[in-house]
């Protein structure tokens, strides 16, 4: 199949639910209620895009997203770097963060609340904090599948600590380090929201819970169309970057 | 490669023509259930420009041997000398290695893995590329510098580290099995290319092996270990004429030696 033949089908099958979304409310087979028209949301969404209440709004998640990002990776993976490098630090908090791992961050919201409050701060401790363990655990995954071949050739050329740590351990660790940072960009967006949603005075995710809670459906379903637009920008973005830094590999 | 004089210079009661000396060479492992004594009292000299080839059953310690002679790994006793001076550390300069795995840098190019260990030194661009291509060159691999590992065969892989190993121009090279993994045509075809490449470069080799076949057609001299923990328990001189050819390996003096190796080896098991 070419890639305008794929395309041409992934367009189609798109007409061809926002088609459905169109004319199944207008035609009651939907309870417009429930799911208004795909032109009414469209319209809505104009219609908000247009309040400074929502720009603020689009703004502060955004914020929020890249700052708890920016704190979550670099952090995340330096643990797991150190715990996969020190014997001891290993064998004593690998277990521990592999059974936080498995518990879901959301029940300790309310301790951040407690602590911080519910403003900026807050939201972004709490996203990276909700990242910071898919990071460390990849980070180790990714010091485990350096090959001690490789590290006892670079030795046996006379590779000083740091030339094995760049030369050996960073383009080792490229590959899984790159998707992890697009699984924490996940991680990450989903901890804001659940934040937001949770407690806020602003934010995309406080104004998306609000409507709903008002039952404001076409605005709820243009916040969600909004956010998803947010939501795959930052994708997005991770993925240019994992692009620049694969780019001196190939 | 400034301080390569003063290295030379260096003469010692040995004699100078020794390139590697081990001598009282014992070493015990602390394995997770106990110590292991992997050699006892090792001693051995090597004459420069000479062809060394160890065997020995599985687990007798010639790995640990030569990790220790390429100072990748301490001994718990004895010494190891090469080119006149004690070896305690990796020295590129005196040392190079090439292992059973190729162990190369699947991210770098066939060119570039062979720089490699000129970039751990900060050599000038140019110098390196230089260096690289006629080692490429040497090796047999012309045109195909710009080739990542996973676009090589396995002989063609080896063939990139014996010149990863001999970019740095050490005039001692130890080789750890690096034909093991290949099949029996490419290894032969291998063996041979080595004999050629050692021929001009006149390099001191030690080489491990499990091949009888493959150790008379490159040795000079065989020595043949114990079973653990490892000590030299034979010397055998392989007086064939060089350079070497397919048809002597059908010779009786040939199989003579082979089978002079393989009764050593099966009175210790
Ligand atoms: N790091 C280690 N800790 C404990 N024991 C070890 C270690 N490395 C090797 N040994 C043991 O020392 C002995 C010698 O190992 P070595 O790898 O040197 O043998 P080898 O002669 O190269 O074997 P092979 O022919 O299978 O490659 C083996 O019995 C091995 O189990
Ligand atoms: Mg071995």
């Amino acid at each position: 199949m070419t890639r305008f033949q794929l395309i041409a089908i992934r367009l189609l099958l798109l007409a061809l639910v926002l088609t459905a979304w169109q004319v199944l409310p207008r035609n009651g087979i939907i309870n417009p209620l429930l799911l208004p028209p795909f032109s009414d949301v469209l319209s809505t969404l104009w219609e908000i895009l247009g309040r400074p209440q929502v720009h603020e709004a689009i703004l502060v998640t955004s914020a929020e997203v890249i700052v708890a990002f920016v704190i979550a990776v670099p952090l995340g993976a330096a643990i797991g770097v150190l715990i996969a490098e020190h014997d001891y630090a290993g064998q004593i908090f690998k277990p521990l963060l592999f059974y936080v791992f498995s518990v879901p961050k959301s029940i300790f919201l309310p301790m951040f609340i407690l602590i911080m409050g519910i403003g900026f701060q807050q939201k972004v401790a709490y996203a990276a904090f909700s990242t910071l363990f898919i990071v460390i655990m990849s980070a180790t995954a990714a010091v485990e599948s350096v090959r001690t071949d490789h590290v006892l050739v670079a030795r046996s050329f006379g590779a000083t600590r740091w030339q094995i740590l760049t030369r050996v351990y960073v383009p080792s660790m490229m590959p899984i380090l790159l998707e992890t940072l697009r699984i924490s960009m996940i991680f990450n967006f989903t901890g804001v929201m659940i934040a937001e949603m949770y407690a806020s005075r602003t934010g995309l995710g406080y104004l998306i819970a609000n409507w709903g809670e008002n039952f404001q459906l076409p605005q709820l379903f243009a916040g969600v169309i909004l956010l998803a637009v947010v939501a795959i920008a930052f994708n997005e973005a991770v993925r240019v970057l994992e692009h620049r830094v694969s780019a001196w590999r190939t | 490669m400034a301080n390569v004089s003063p290295v030379l210079s260096i003469v010692r009661d040995e004699p100078a023509s020794a390139a590697i000396e081990v001598a009282g060479l014992t070493h015990v492992y602390d394995g997770r259930d106990g110590k292991v004594p992997a050699l006892t009292d090792i001693a051995m000299t090597v004459g420069a420009g000479r062809f060394v080839v160890i065997v020995g059953p599985s687990g007798c310690g010639k790995t640990s041997l030569l990790m220790m002679m390429a100072g990748l790994r301490h001994q718990t006793s004895g010494t190891i000398r090469i080119q006149g001076r004690p070896i305690d550390n990796p020295d590129p300069e005196r040392v190079g290695v090439v292992f059973q795995e190729a162990s190369l840098f699947p991210w770098l190019t066939a060119l570039d893995n062979i720089e490699f260990p000129l970039a751990l030194r900060h050599a000038p661009k140019a110098e390196r590329a230089e260096r690289a291509n006629q080692m490429l060159n040497l090796v047999g691999l012309q045109g195909f510098g710009a080739r990542y590992p996973h676009e090589l065969s396995g002989g063609m892989k080896q063939r990139v580290s014996i010149a990863r190993g001999l970019v740095q121009d050490p005039p001692v090279l130890l080789m750890d099995e690096p034909f093991a993994a290949l099949d029996e045509q490419t290894r032969m075809t291998m063996g041979h290319e080595l004999l050629r490449i050692w021929s001009q470069t006149a390099k001191t080799v030690v080489f491990v092996t499990h091949s009888l076949t493959e150790a008379v057609y490159l040795a000079d001299e065989v020595l043949v270990m114990s079973a653990r923990p490892g000590r030299i328990i034979g010397r055998i001189a392989i007086n064939l004429p060089r350079p070497r050819t397919y048809e002597m390996m059908a010779t009786d003096i040939f199989g003579c030696l082979r089978d002079r190796i393989w009764q050593q080896i099966r009175k210790e098991g």
